[in-house]
């Protein structure tokens, strides 16, 4: 259930090898050994298992650091899930109360209505126009992705597939462009897309905080709501949600959970889009597009081995389109959902790191499927779009 | 250590010196953190070499030890701040100087990771053989420092025989540059070559300079799967007195390929107690005649199974299983003790033997052999089922005799990891007491007041 007593064996699991330098995002930026997942580990040990060590401000820092990415699991070689371990070490020392009442109330709010709803979506508005927020975070949509699609929505032509839709918070509310797009290319290629209603956040930015009752709460909706659909696959095109659903969303559950096999069984149908796309292949025919465009890859990719080729092949089915390598795709470009607002130098100095990388490609476009990446990206990245990968092909298949 | 934090934030920015009780603990050791961790007072992340030459002066000055420290994943404690002091993380000194193509050499700092200096002169069709299982993440500043090698050294050599010039920060701060981008050089002693494998307590190397080669244009993997142990040995020993020099030989016990096949794609059979994974390189003709040459050496020796393997992204999938070996190891025993022993490569097949023997003896460890059988650097090592006293002891007895089997070979200690504490007291089995004395008279001359990675080589670090 994410105790971090659990994780003791897996703790002294670490070698200390230290390859997991080569993959972390933060580590990457800071180089600096005490950000990075060895020695993230063992502090989590001493301070919070052992008691060897006093959890203070800079315990803290090193624990907040992190963006959950997992790329550190997928490189360890002794299988030392840091990721886990850290939500984990979030949840036992924060315990759900990391922010002040009001934080806590929003966070609540937003992620059982995924913000869209009465007030708080109105509020957005308002703040944003005010300026009162940043600006790396969009104006709330006036009208959200499930006010636009409901239910289900029929393949055209004959259908090869069924895949439930597990909509996102950003989607919903900041860019139902990118759930447009993902209808439109899923049903042009014989799928026929249910959108379960009730769904809800899938919980990380509540897992971020160390909130485990309210991520399990929510896992538990979605968990319900995605389970109760008689559907081949569920699709998300959000990196974010997929790792959440695919890897986290299980695990959060006590294993004595009613709902634990359903969220197991869950897990094993959860794809990204794009992945789900490449891996079925594609019945209709892309129309030529003359674009140029690079591929940002975001860091919540290790859930799935093939996220990194799944875009690349798909879109390389558009003639004419033209794909421009950035020299770094895989490195982070600050964002980290919400880690921005907490880290700024250094989410900044991701970020200016990345988008030298973009424009020295020369590419007009660039796409990911992370929806913080296309928002922290973009206000930096005038004159070049930034967009989801199968917003591209759906536009290729006259979308 | 009072006044330290201040001090050093006088000479470097304050945010890249760390007194933090989590920045300590985070640099009290390298990949033997499980053998043996320090406490030190200041970690500092110098950016040039004029910070590392006021660090070390002020060092000098008050008698601090200074560590210094590229990755971290060393494997024989070499970057253990054992005596405290100041560890100096090189690591933002990562810049890559100069490639210079018309001149096949390279100036980089010592902090650049190995991995991205392949990767910039790979892009030039340039190639820098030194592969040290590390490469993801190492440094060259580190793998200078060990004289650090991996599977290439068969046909390439070690970092040693790459490294034309470095830049020294000396115990007082003073900074020399030593040998240049010349190939060869005969003027005095060869200080480039006693800094390469000093550990850092020389002093600190702050810029490298490095020689290149052309990048073979084609490469090819072969797996041969071995029907016991010896007969890999032998077959390695027919390979090399054969004429053929592969650019790798790796020597992977059955136990090892089990651990492995998490990666392979598609998975090895593991019929074979050990196995050799290869690779050839060279144009298109010269791997078709190697491979002919190995395949029939192979029939000869009457192996279980050989696969040359096309598909390049399966062939990968090898190398980074190899890679990923030794922490992998920890995912099947509870400790795993990695040694590096190297006998001349004649005696193989006969050290094999000594350690399949030796390995019979054991109750309480695992004794498994691996490694860069191709040039003779072997990697017994030791596993734990469980961790006890008592396997603490059979350990260390067991680490002492595969020592001297590989010094009554002729071998050497340490074939790559080098010695920091882990083998500080075998070195004078190797070299006995005259040449363990000239070596503490060239310390002395270098670091007379010994702040520079005490505790290392010898173990009174003096």
């Amino acid at each position: 259930m994410l105790d971090l007593g659990t994780y003791r064996d897996m703790m002294v699991k670490c070698s200390h090898c230290g390859l997991c330098q080569a993959t972390c995002p933060v580590y990457q930026e800071d180089q600096l050994q005490t950000h990075l997942a060895r020695a993230r580990v063992d502090l989590i040990r001493e301070a919070l298992l052992d008691k060897a060590l006093a959890p203070g401000r800079r315990f803290r820092e090193v624990l907040d650091r992190c963006l959950l990415c997992g790329n550190c699991a997928r490189t360890c070689p002794a299988g030392v899930r840091a990721d886990e371990i850290v939500a984990a070490a979030r949840s036992r020392l924060y315990g759900g109360k990391k922010h002040n009442a009001v934080r806590r109330a929003l966070l609540k709010r937003f992620m059982r209505d995924r913000g869209s709803k009465g007030l708080l979506a109105r509020a957005g508005r308002i703040a944003h126009k005010a300026g009162w927020l940043p600006e790396e975070l969009p104006p709330p949509s006036p009208e959200p992705f499930e006010k636009r699609f409901r239910d289900r929505i029929h393949a055209s032509g004959k259908m090869r597939a069924k895949a439930a839709y597990f909509v996102g918070c950003a989607t919903n509310t900041l860019y139902p462009d990118t759930g447009e797009a993902v209808i439109k290319a899923l049903t042009a290629n014989g799928v026929k897309v249910l959108i379960p209603q009730g769904q809800v956040c899938c919980g990380l930015p509540a897992l971020a905080e160390g909130d485990l009752a309210l991520a399990q709460e929510v896992v538990r909706r979605n968990v319900s709501v995605l389970s109760a659909c008689e559907a081949d696959a569920v699709v998300t095109d959000c990196t974010s949600c997929g790792m959440m659903l695919k890897t986290k969303a299980a695990l959060l559950l006590p294993e004595d959970d009613p709902l634990k096999p359903q969220a197991l069984a869950l897990a094993a149908k959860i794809w990204e889009v794009t992945d789900y796309l490449a891996n079925l292949g594609l019945v209709s025919a892309p129309s030529p597009m003359a674009v140029n465009w690079t591929y940002h890859l975001p860091c919540h990719r290790g859930w799935t081995p093939t996220l990194d080729e799944a875009p690349r092949s798909l879109l390389g089915e558009i003639p004419e389109t033209e794909r421009i390598e950035m020299e770094y795709p895989e490195s982070c470009c600050g964002a980290g959902g919400l880690f921005f607002l907490e880290f700024k130098e250094l989410a900044s100095a991701l970020r200016a790191r990345k988008i030298a990388d973009i424009r020295a490609t020369g590419a007009r476009t660039v796409l990911t499927q992370c929806p913080a990446c296309r928002s922290f990206l973009r206000t930096q990245l005038e004159g070049i779009r930034v967009a989801h990968p199968i917003s591209l092909l759906a536009e290729a298949l006259g979308g | 250590m009072k006044g330290l934090e201040k001090d050093l934030r006088r000479l470097v920015p304050k945010e890249r010196v760390r007194t933090d009780p989590e920045d300590l603990r985070a640099y009290g050791a390298d990949a033997t953190y499980y053998v043996r961790r320090g406490n030190p007072d200041a970690v500092v992340l110098p950016e040039t070499t004029e910070e590392v030459s006021k660090v070390l002066r002020y060092a000098f000055g008050r008698t601090i030890p200074v560590t210094p420290r590229g990755a971290g994943t060393g494997l024989s404690g070499g970057a253990t701040p054992l005596k405290g002091g100041i560890v100096l993380d090189m690591k933002r000194m990562r810049q890559i100087l100069e490639i210079n193509r018309r001149n096949l050499s390279a100036r980089v700092e010592a902090g650049v990771v190995l991995a991205d200096f392949h990767r910039a002169v790979k892009k030039i069709g340039l190639f820098y053989p030194p592969n040290p299982q590390s490469m993801t993440v190492c440094t060259l500043g580190g793998n200078v420092a060990t004289r650090a090698c991996g599977p290439h050294g068969v046909k390439y050599g070690a970092t040693g025989d790459y490294v034309l010039g470095l830049e020294v920060v000396l115990a007082d701060g003073s900074v020399i540059e030593s040998g240049g981008d010349v190939v060869r050089s005969s003027a005095g002693y060869d200080l480039v070559h006693l800094f390469s494998g000093s550990e850092g307590t020389l002093g600190v190397i702050t810029k490298i300079r490095l020689r290149l080669l052309p990048m073979p244009p084609a490469h090819r993997t072969v797996v041969v799967a071995c029907e016991t142990i010896e007969q890999a040995g032998d077959t390695v020993t027919e390979i090399l007195a054969g004429g053929t020099l592969p650019a790798m030989i790796e020597f992977i016990p059955q136990m090892a390929v089990v651990a492995m096949n998490q990666y392979i794609r598609p998975p090895l059979t593991t019929q074979g107690q050990a196995y050799l994974l290869m690779d050839l390189d060279g144009t298109p003709d010269q791997i078709a005649s190697q491979a002919d040459h190995i395949l029939g050496i192979c029939r000869r020796m009457a192996v279980l199974d050989i696969r040359v393997i096309e598909d390049e992204k399966e062939a990968q999938s090898y190398w980074t299983a190899r890679s990923n070996l030794g922490a992998m190891l920890l995912t099947v025993m509870k400790k795993a003790v990695n040694e590096d022993v190297a006998v001349p490569r004649d005696r193989i097949p006969e050290f094999v033997r000594g350690i399949q023997a030796l390995s019979a003896t054991l109750t309480k460890v695992v004794l498994g052999i691996g490694g860069h059988a191709g040039d003779g650097n072997m990697h017994p090592t030791i596993l734990y089922p469980e961790v006890s006293d008592a396997a603490e002891d059979e350990a260390r007895a067991t680490i002492e005799k595969v020592v001297r089997l590989g010094l009554s070979m002729g071998g050497t200690v340490s074939g790559e990891h080098g010695i920091g504490f882990h083998k500080a007291e075998f070195l004078s089995w190797q070299l006995g007491p005259t040449q363990m004395e000239l070596l503490k008279r060239i310390k002395k001359a270098f670091d007379p007041k010994g702040i520079l990675n005490p505790g290392k080589l010898w173990l009174d670090g003096r």
